[in-house]
């Protein structure tokens, strides 16, 4: 086959192989969204059950309809475009860990992306809070 | 000193990464080069697959796959999206600390001067390597690992994560393909 008689560029040494390696050690790796964003729209939750339980004649979803009412683009972007995000980077991260990762048994990928499964599951509370 | 051996020194001390650089940094930049043909992407490439590789090798399951074969499947993911993206990345150089810059960029300028007469010295492979970047990227990744890089069926199975009865069909279709491309240049 001409294909595998050709011949092809090889390499024997490189030499900004050691600086690399050393700044790759160094390095972080540095997400580019925090999860302490969630935090926002979760911690309103709190506020907003907490006051449905002291407050009487008040509940979780007419607190919510006030706060909609008084804070319509806010409310959205916390309640609906930061949790559809948070979907959307998160299934993508887990896919690449699972790839990352080399194929790994499904107790010990689930031991790595327990947080991200976490984050899912709070993103999709939000979600439901909110549409329902 | 075993690949496991290799893997729990490294999930202890991370310093231990520095074997894995060792033993695979130069074939797999001459996995991305034969498959780029050009310095610049493949230094780049390389660079985010060592990177990717220290970040995540934690998590990394050595029962599934050895070290070389995941290295290869992240190298190929990488370069595949590099085609798929078919615009400018941003550097991990760029990204990075190093601690002489000024000495990295000229290691890489002569690095660069030559790998670029390596290539030059091939011209046949250039041609064929050119008339590949033209197929669809599926077809490129079969015949780049069977025909560049020499690997047998088990290991391409492996790094793509695909059936032999898959890649059987790629690569007769692939070097037909690859033929009428050829004998329209």
């Amino acid at each position: 086959m001409e294909l595998q008689q050709m011949t092809k560029p090889e390499i024997s040494k490189l030499k900004h192989q050691n600086m690399l390696q050393k700044a790759i050690l160094k390095a972080k790796d540095k997400s580019a969204l925090s999860w302490w964003w969630l935090s926002i729209p979760l911690y309103i939750l709190a506020s907003l059950l907490m006051k449905s339980l002291f407050v009487p004649s008040t509940t979780l979803g007419s607190n919510l309809h006030d706060l909609i009412d008084n804070a319509k683009y806010s409310s959205i972007l916390f309640f609906v475009i930061v949790p559809i995000l948070f979907l959307v980077i998160n299934f993508i991260s887990i896919r690449e860990i699972h790839f990352l990762s080399g194929s790994p048994k499904p107790f010990n990928f689930l031991k790595v992306v327990w947080f991200n499964l976490l984050i899912i599951i709070a993103s999709i509370l939000i979600l439901l809070i909110y549409l329902l | 000193m075993t690949e496991l051996e290799l893997l729990n020194k490294i999930k202890t001390d991370p310093a231990y990464f520095s074997e894995i650089f060792k033993l695979y940094y130069t074939s797999i930049f001459g996995y991305i080069l034969r498959r780029t043909g050009n310095f610049d992407d493949t230094a780049d490439i390389t660079a985010d697959t060592f990177f990717k590789a220290f970040t995540h090798i934690k998590n990394f399951s050595y029962k599934g796959i050895s070290i070389k074969v995941w290295l290869y499947r992240i190298a190929t993911n990488e370069t595949n999206q590099f085609y798929r993206r078919k615009q400018k990345r941003i550097s991990l150089f760029n990204k990075i600390d190093f601690e002489n810059k000024e000495q990295f960029r000229n290691y890489l300028h002569q690095d660069r001067d030559q790998l670029e007469a390596e290539l030059k010295r091939h011209h046949q492979f250039l041609t064929v390597l050119n008339a590949l970047k033209t197929l669809p990227i599926k077809y490129q990744e079969v015949i780049a690992l069977r025909y560049f890089e020499g690997k047998d069926n088990k290991e391409i199975v492996e790094i793509l994560n695909i059936n032999e009865g898959t890649l059987k069909s790629l690569l007769s279709r692939g070097l037909q393909k690859l033929r009428e491309k050829c004998n329209q240049i």
